[in-house]
């Protein structure tokens, strides 16, 4: 499908069953198979169960995944989402104890995600001059600044508050056979999301976007709205994150999701999402996620030092950003020869 | 050629514009609290954003290439971990040697980084994303999830203790280095080349490959070195030290008007953005505003600095466009 400028319109999905098997997604599900057997066979307590308890803490972080994945396709980047879920986690914590009830929180939460993914939204289609990494680092500090302010004028100060009033939360972090809830809603998010941007109009407008805005906006599409509804989004997603990571930890401080938004990019990206723009697909996402998620499960298991799986991480992420650019120059070859 | 007005001089002239908000600052706080001006305390101020101060000149040639290293403060926590351990295990006490082996580590650290951004053409922002994981997480295994206690270092803080002249000496020398390097010499004005127009430097036979590759290694030397300053500033040594100041460096360079598109920056500007921000933290509790709205009021600097920015750059295209109508 390359057009006369040589530009491959990458949404156009490959059919071959054999194209299928040898893409990005495939290798990442034999990754996935490769970390189980090395969970279970590492860990004696690596089974379905145990790993189905302790996944509601990372299971939270998905969520925003897939919004980070629609920015990372429209070719921006937002690094305040991590902050945000702590704003919003606060905002909660907080007005539950002042005496709201748990389904006011809740609203409050996600309005508090969705207002903050707003404002992004709202400076970076205002001023498109700026690279949205600055308007995000800025909105980054500015969230954890209001958090931090609120600890000290509205909670007992310290920067961290915990909630009183848990039996919402118990609710939220119930289970359904072995499943936690969150995870039922991340499966049903996920599948909405992937559909979204694979099959719909509004999805493939997010492509147009990502592989070259001036085309996309003479092509009629409304670049700017397209942009802020995806960082609204993101926001409303952080909002839910905050919320299902407070079912974990029933509770809130300064630190909260710190480093939240680079580990979200950091699974798009190894799920074969580039930050150029226009290239990717969440399906790939979705199963990078998991493959870090059960191998964080795996290593804490066997109380190896957590913090191996930083390096294991940024291993993993610098690979896979380098095994496309080394058979890059191969792959081009073959498609100049086809064309 | 037309004399410029007052404005067009300061809205053109990024630097000039931040003098004037800095004395401006200065004159607020100064009124308020006149203990602030004295010189103990602006030498406070030096001496607790030193970090800041010397990585801001490796963050801005790296954005003058149009790439971004978030992975400076892991790099830092690296090399700090590891001196402050040599210590700790009575390995090494001589300063000059651990400053030596600090530097020699961020200088492989971010060389790993300039040879993977420049050969594998992989997005600066993803390839330092994975150093900041990888860098940070081997200052844990390293320790062992210790720290190296002031107890440890106790000769080698003298160095940075307040009041020696050492973290001073390193700033201000290495301020002039690279004052003259960007201005003056062929490496400095390559970085300009490649982040304005890569292509046009390419044509033009600069080794764009080997200039990227010499300013992230340059980057990842100034973060080894913090390291070093580092443990001997805070007499300590911990995996998780100065976790998340990435951001606070770029923050200064993007103050100081370095674009982070490329091409555009000063040394002059990136060491008044990172004064700015030193002032702005050391000022909060001295006119008595609690410490914990300094995030807030920081953030909100930011980006009502880069809106500005664009605002007046959109009125002065205006007025360009009108003068020529007429």
């Amino acid at each position: 499908m390359a057009g006369r400028s040589g530009r491959e319109i990458s949404a156009v999905p490959e059919t071959s069953i054999k194209s299928k098997l040898l893409s990005w997604e495939g290798a990442l599900i034999l990754i996935l198979v490769a970390v189980n057997i090395l969970g279970v066979a590492i860990s004696p307590n690596y089974n379905v169960n145990n790993v189905l308890r302790e996944m509601p803490r990372y299971l939270a972080e998905i969520f925003m995944m897939f919004g980070m994945g629609y920015i990372l396709v429209l070719g921006d980047i937002d690094i305040s989402v991590g902050a945000l879920v702590c704003l919003a986690g606060t905002v909660t914590v907080l007005s539950s104890n002042a005496g709201a009830p748990f389904g006011l929180a809740v609203v409050i939460c996600l309005a508090a995600g969705l207002l903050g993914g707003m404002l992004n939204g709202f400076i970076a289609t205002k001023f498109t001059e700026l690279p949205t990494m600055i308007v995000t680092l800025g909105t980054q500090i500015i969230f954890r600044g209001i958090a931090e302010v609120l600890f000290e004028t509205w909670g007992n100060g310290g920067g961290t508050a915990s909630m009183t009033d848990t039996k919402g939360l118990m609710l939220l972090a119930k289970k359904i056979g072995p499943f936690p809830i969150s995870f039922f809603c991340v499966i049903i998010a996920g599948a909405i999301m992937i559909t979204v941007l694979a099959k719909t109009t509004f999805g493939r407008k997010l492509y147009a976007i990502g592989s070259n805005k001036t085309a996309a906006y003479y092509a009629g599409i409304k670049v700017q709205r397209i942009r802020f509804i995806c960082y609204s989004l993101l926001g409303f997603l952080s909002g839910l994150c905050a919320l299902f990571l407070l079912t974990a930890t029933f509770g809130s401080n300064t630190t909260t999701g710190q480093g939240f938004e680079m580990e979200v990019i950091a699974m798009c990206v190894f799920g074969g999402i580039a930050t150029t723009g226009g290239k990717g697909n969440l399906i790939g996402a979705f199963i990078a996620a998991f493959i870090i998620v059960c191998l964080r499960i795996a290593l804490g298991q066997r109380n190896i030092n957590t913090q191996v799986i930083l390096v294991i991480i940024g291993l993993m992420l610098i690979v896979s950003v380098l095994v496309p650019a080394l058979s890059g120059a191969l792959t081009a070859k073959k498609k100049k020869a086809q064309t | 050629m037309k004399k410029k007005s007052v404005g067009q001089f300061l809205s053109e002239s990024r630097e000039a514009s931040l003098v004037i908000v800095l004395i401006i600052l200065l004159i607020v706080v100064g009124i308020i609290n006149p203990s602030f001006l004295s010189f103990t305390n602006i030498r406070q101020i030096f001496l607790n954003n030193t970090l800041t101060f010397l990585m801001a000149l490796g963050m801005l040639c790296v954005m003058l290439t149009a790439g971004i290293d978030i992975s400076i403060t892991s790099t830092l926590a690296f090399a700090g971990m590891s001196i402050g351990l040599l210590q700790k295990y009575n390995i090494l006490h001589n300063t000059f040697l651990l400053f030596v082996i600090g530097a020699v580590i961020g200088i492989v650290c971010g060389f790993l980084n300039g040879i993977i951004i420049a050969k594998g053409h992989v997005a600066p922002i993803i390839c330092t994303m994975g150093f900041m994981y990888i860098w940070r997480g081997m200052a844990y295994v390293i320790s062992n999830n210790n720290w190296a206690s002031g107890m440890d270092v106790a000769g080698f803080s003298d160095f940075g203790k307040d009041g020696a002249p050492g973290p001073y000496i390193i700033l201000i020398i290495a301020y002039i280095i690279f004052f003259v390097v960007m201005k003056w010499t062929r490496f400095g004005r390559r970085i300009y080349a490649v982040g304005s127009n890569t292509e046009a430097a390419q044509v033009s036979g600069i080794n764009v490959d080997r200039t990227l590759t010499g300013v992230y290694t340059i980057m990842g030397f100034l973060a080894g070195l913090a390291g070093v300053l580092s443990v001997s500033i805070y007499a300590s040594a911990q995996p998780n030290m100065q976790y998340g100041k990435e951001m606070d460096v770029i923050a200064a360079c993007v103050i100081g008007g370095v674009s982070m598109s490329g091409g555009r920056g000063s040394v002059a500007g990136t060491f008044l953005g990172a004064l700015i921000i030193g002032i702005i933290s050391k000022a909060l509790p001295m006119v008595n505003i609690p410490n914990f709205w300094q995030n807030l009021i920081k953030g909100v600097i930011i980006l009502a600095v880069v809106i500005l920015n664009v605002v007046t750059q959109r009125t002065m295209e205006r007025q360009n466009l009108l003068r020529r109508e007429m």
